[in-house]
């Protein structure tokens, strides 16, 4: 050994000092990643658990299901659980079909050029609209122009505006996300250009719709400003707390946290704010997991395989 | 290789006639007055180096060009005599009796049932009996039937490749067409699996009209019985494969074989 020869001790080449310099760096930048995704953890930690301390104690069977109250404690928010869904159901019902058919039209159909570029603008413009302003549309149009006063679907068409660009975007992608190939295969089958679309290539994008409406669900769920000036900030007394009529004021578990927390004479308005923000919070929960599952059940349907 | 009847084309009916074909993406010209008879019931290979206007020419006889922006084709393609590029023929229609199968196996993400009967259907069979009879009578045509019976519900993404391009024939053939049209179909597949394909190309002469383009001149002498070369978008000439093959006429032809291009 040529170490022995000179008699020096044994250099091993690998640990030379820069080399262990650029390794303490690297341990550090490892360790600052690994602390920066924690924290986002950390976080959603401490907002559910926050909200469960601050929350737990307004919830009971009577605040689920019953009407909210105007002056005295004691209030429910059980027409406002139901206004939730039923306004999201509302405005998916305008919202998928209009910005499915026309993502489809401007994947599938337009050719690039001018009229695209114009949709394609229009729905970005619209997209970065802010939703108060939204909401002051629905207002003129829906409340006051039209006569509707406050009600669930004035709601849920200023909702289906605001939600419209999203979806059209998510559906585009979708549909870009599907193999040219699945296209060849059903065109030289002797299909005709919308059988195509409605048998190969919608099915197989199934799976990146359904996380679409799972997310534009959500920004519903959550929705307040867009509602306050359309589907109204109180719920209607009629015969029972769920009342099906779209012309009825409409006010959702989003809205009524706000109103709550800002005017409410009620005594135990933070009470019934922190409930409600509790409630809406696992009603997200429950509905991505089970507009995950119905999706996962619909992928396993049109393409016979588990996503 | 299966011996031809006649060695002559011109002795057996002819399926297809291509005449004077140009096929330009934009301004570049792809395919240069192309003329090609194409008999009934045999293999009819197009060979050449990449980029002669194989797949072009091909692409031209079903009008695939339809579909790609750019494209544009010229001259005339009958089929039985009937021009398929007149006005007012409905390409659908077309594609109906002029099926394709693709280099890569290309089966929808659906069941292999679905992917079958998916012609069919679009051509308003609703019957599941008879929806059911296709599916076998296709998959037993396409040597796929005892691999896959006892799990046709189950997704066509879980066959293997050969598998696949087979279910990829079925469904061709469930539509029932007269010529079918077949983009280099082995070319991703493993030996075993593209001499299972080749073998399944020579039962299908019995009943249909089979033009295949391959990179292999191998392939071409295993399983057709006419030969077409092609050189930078010119069709340079066409004989019985044993011809080509063996006497070539065209000086470009006898390079190409004996392994002077790519």
């Amino acid at each position: 050994m040529a170490s022995a020869i000179a008699g020096a001790p044994p250099v091993n080449s690998f640990s030379e000092s820069h080399a262990r310099g650029r390794r303490l760096v690297d341990s550090i930048a490892t360790v600052m990643l690994w602390a920066a995704a924690i924290s986002v953890i950390g976080m959603l930690i401490l907002f559910v658990v926050y909200l469960f301390v601050q929350g737990a104690s307004a919830i009971s069977w009577h605040f689920l299901v019953g009407y909210p109250s105007a002056a005295d404690a004691g209030g429910g928010v059980g027409p406002e659980i139901f206004n939730s869904f039923y306004v999201l159901i509302l405005t998916l019902i305008f919202t998928v079909p209009i910005s499915v058919l026309a993502g489809v039209y401007l994947q599938e159909y337009a050719g690039p050029g001018r009229f695209r570029e114009l949709v394609q603008f229009s729905a970005e413009s619209l997209a970065t609209v802010p939703s108060i302003v939204m909401g002051l549309f629905g207002l003129i149009v829906f409340v006051s122009l039209f006569h509707w006063h406050f009600t669930a679907l004035g709601g849920a068409l200023t909702l289906t505006l605001l939600n419209l660009p999203t979806m059209m975007r998510v559906t585009q992608e979708a549909l870009s996300g599907v193999p040219a190939t699945y296209r060849e295969a059903s065109m030289a089958l002797g299909a005709t250009k919308w059988q195509t679309v409605l048998r190969a290539i919608l099915p197989s994008a199934i799976g990146p719709l359904t996380t679409g409406v799972v997310l534009v669900s959500g920004r519903i769920f959550g929705e307040t400003a867009a509602l306050i000036f359309t589907a109204g900030a109180s719920v209607s007394y009629g015969a029972s707390a769920y009342d099906f009529n779209p012309f009825h004021t409409a006010e959702t578990l989003a809205v009524h946290l706000y109103s709550t927390q800002r005017e409410a004479l009620v005594p135990d308005a933070a009470q019934i704010a922190n409930g409600s923000a509790l409630v809406l919070l696992v009603m997200v929960l429950i509905f991505n997991v089970t507009a995950r599952l119905v999706g996962r059940q619909l992928t396993l349907r049109f393409t016979g395989k588990a996503p | 290789m299966v011996e031809p009847l006649d060695p002559k084309p011109s002795a057996l009916k002819s399926k297809m006639r291509v005449a004077d074909l140009d096929v330009y993406y934009g301004a570049f010209q792809a395919m240069k007055h192309a003329n090609l008879d194409v008999p009934e019931r045999r293999v009819m290979a197009l060979i050449g180096p990449s980029g002669c206007g194989k797949s072009t020419f091909l692409r031209a006889l079903n009008r695939m060009h339809d579909l790609t922006p750019g494209a544009r084709v010229t001259g005339s393609v009958t089929l039985d005599g009937n021009d398929i590029y007149a006005p007012g023929v409905d390409p659908v229609a077309v594609r109906h009796r002029i099926g394709m199968v693709f280099q890569r196996p290309n089966p929808f993400p659906k069941s292999i049932f679905e992917n079958v009967v998916y012609g069919p259907k679009i051509h308003g069979e609703g019957n599941s009996k008879r929806l059911a009879e296709i599916c076998e009578k296709s998959l037993r045509a396409a040597a796929l039937w005892d691999e896959v019976k006892d799990r046709l519900n189950r997704s066509a993404l879980d066959l293997s490749g050969g598998q696949q391009q087979r279910l990829c024939i079925a469904r061709v053939l469930a539509v029932e067409p007269e010529v079918i049209l077949m983009d280099e179909p082995a070319s991703a597949l493993d030996p075993i699996a593209t001499s299972k394909i080749e073998d399944l190309i020579g039962q299908l002469t019995k009943d249909y009209t089979v033009i295949i383009v391959t990179h292999s001149m191998q392939q071409a002498a295993r399983i057709s019985d006419f030969t077409t070369f092609f050189l930078l978008g010119d069709l340079i000439e066409v004989g019985t494969t044993s011809d080509i093959f063996t006497r070539p006429t065209d000086k470009r032809t006898e390079d190409y074989i004996t392994g002077r291009y790519g």
